[in-house]
């Protein structure tokens, strides 16, 4: 039996599509080389719909612009950014482990500087240029939430969740609509807004525990802790839903829960910023 | 020719299952591994693979993740199952969330207990978890049986699972000017659970590793009251204050190892006991002792 040699001019391009983030590889690679996603592995989806943000190989390197990115640990992982010249990324500072020296920095000018220290928001955002390394990691057990935003998305972000972006993501936040929603939405009164317009951008969080993310269909439900929040689709709505609990003695107590209503996805963390009932 | 049917014993659970899946039906322990036992005779808890599968009845339960595990729950109509609010993750539309009578409020109310259990009908998914990393530990209750479980360990349990608590009658009261402080090393109550008629299933999360170990009749150990989670109702408690010698080096330190002691919570058997590896310390000021419980006492 004679075999016919492959002729590369014809035979179309492979490329291996992440689930995680629709990025385009090599049909040869093992980790996605723009969220870092292990390629050869299975999604982890509960039969509810839930699915388990990928578990990233510790020391999986991925790329954003001319700059990369790799993973070191797995209970507190660290994102260590080896910036290119031209590259930059913005954080709050507090999440920057170590850098080197010669990496400069500055302040992100935001507007509303007030309005956000008095929620309770990071009033200063600062950002490190390239050339150069810099490592950020979060001060509790959880995972790396890697999402690169491809242009024209918008994506929302609970205050204080995210770890860095890159520049080409315009940064902004958002306030939470409703006093309702502020009082009892475990939210507090802002969110953080990143939105790409022509160019792809990287966003990292980091989520406590574990992190589940669902995509809704238009117009479907669903119901979480406040305090588990961690992201959406800006398209994705969020409202409060009053759960009363009542007892012949006690008067009973009511609890405040979120919910999310679909188109879009909606990403959740395990270990919970807990909100106390009223 | 047929293969010889094997069955399988679980060993954390004690069912026995074909064998055939990888995993406990009852509680979702990997069942192909061999037990982890230290050479003191503490057993580790099985390994779990992430997205077991449980079975109960006619609804069944998923844990997921590893960290922070989640257990959710996929009712069907006629099922409940029982919770503390704050332990709620997230819920179907579907499912209706009632609070569950409880009796002796007001001492719950008073030992800081959660003085409200919440009740969730099917059918549907409702998932819960904690806030801490750790384990989470399914336990099959079987017609019969008991199991005592030190307070805010409890994360969910199956509506034929019933719930009781008592008195833990471990205490230790200091003075502090004329004011009696009362402390309560493991809290004032501890959790029972029981299966009246028909077996349930009990999840508790405890934070980071899980050891368990059976004691044998009248065999002693001495644990840190906060890293206890589960004990058989045979397994009875105690306090034990221990005070190291002062081993010189000045009136500094011989003042200071004086008024050190170690508080400790001696278990004896027969019964099973588990602990948990990350505790919260316990709050002893070393000011002298007024009053306790049945006590042991240990001066090196």
């Amino acid at each position: 039996m004679s075999v016919i040699p492959p002729n590369p001019a014809a035979a179309p391009i492979e490329r291996l599509k992440c689930g995680w983030c629709q990025g385009l590889n090599l049909p040869t690679a093992l980790s996605c080389q723009f969220c870092g996603a292990p390629l050869n592995l299975k999604d982890v989806v509960s039969e509810s719909g839930w699915r388990e943000a990928p578990r990233l190989k510790d020391m999986v390197e991925f790329h954003f612009s001319k700059s990369t990115c790799q993973v070191e640990g797995e209970i507190v992982p660290v994102a260590e950014i080896n910036l290119a010249q031209g590259d930059s990324v913005y954080f709050e500072h507090h999440v920057m482990l170590w850098k080197d020296q010669n990496v400069p920095m500055q302040v992100m000018q935001l507007p509303g500087g007030m309005k956000r220290m008095l929620a309770g928001m990071p009033f200063i955002i600062s950002v490190a240029s390239g050339p150069g390394r810099v490592a950020f990691s979060r001060d509790a057990t959880g995972e790396l939430v890697v999402l690169p935003l491809h242009p024209g998305m918008e994506m929302d972000v609970r205050e204080h969740a995210f770890l860095l972006a890159s520049n080409n993501i315009a940064y902004s936040y958002l306030r939470i609509k409703g006093l309702r929603n502020i009082l009892f939405g475990g939210q507090g009164m802002f969110m953080d807004r990143f939105v790409t317009t022509n160019n792809s951008g990287l966003l990292l969080l980091h989520g406590y525990g574990n992190v589940f993310e669902r995509v809704l269909k238009p117009g479907e439900s669903i119901i979480i802790e406040p305090g588990a929040f961690l992201y959406k689709d800006s398209t994705v709505q969020m409202n409060v839903q009053m759960q009363q609990l009542t007892t012949g003695l006690f008067g009973g107590t009511a609890m405040s829960l979120a919910q999310m209503v679909g188109p879009g996805r909606v990403g959740i963390q395990s270990m919970y910023v807990h909100h106390s009932t009223d | 020719m047929q293969p010889a049917a094997r069955s399988y014993t679980c060993n954390w659970c004690g069912t026995v299952s074909d064998g055939v899946s990888l995993t406990c039906p009852a509680c979702g322990a990997t069942i192909n591994i061999a037990a982890i036992v230290t050479p003191t005779g503490w057993t580790e808890v099985p390994g779990r693979k992430d997205m077991t599968h449980i079975q109960l009845g006619k609804s069944s339960m998923q844990i997921e993740g590893l960290y922070v595990p989640v257990a959710d729950f996929n009712l069907a109509a006629e099922d409940s199952v029982y919770f503390t609010h704050h332990v709620l993750l997230w819920k179907e539309n579907s499912v209706n969330i009632t609070m569950m009578p409880m009796k002796g409020g007001w001492k719950r109310a008073f030992s800081g207990m959660p003085i409200f259990m919440t009740q969730a009908k099917g059918p549907g998914h409702i998932a819960f978890s904690r806030d801490n990393p750790g384990e989470l530990l399914a336990i099959p209750i079987q017609p019969g049986h008991a199991l005592d479980v030190r307070e805010h360990m409890f994360l969910a349990a199956t509506s034929h699972v019933a719930y009781d608590f008592f008195n833990t009658n471990i205490w230790f009261s200091t003075k502090n000017g004329d004011d009696t402080e009362y402390h309560y090393p493991i809290g004032n109550f501890m959790d029972r659970f029981t299966a009246p008629q028909q077996p349930g299933l009990l999840l508790i999360h405890a934070s980071g590793n899980v050891y368990v170990r059976q004691l044998a009749p009248g065999q002693s150990i001495l644990i840190k009251p906060t890293a206890l989670i589960f004990k058989d109702p045979s397994v009875s408690m105690q306090l034990h204050f221990e005070h190291p010698a002062s081993g010189g080096g000045g009136f500094f330190s011989m003042l200071t190892s004086f008024a050190l002691r170690y508080l400790w919570l001696r278990i004896t058997g027969p019964g099973r006991v588990a602990i948990q590896s990350a505790f919260e310390p316990v709050e002893d000021s070393g000011a002298s002792i007024y009053g306790h419980s049945p006590a042991t006492d240990q001066r090196w």
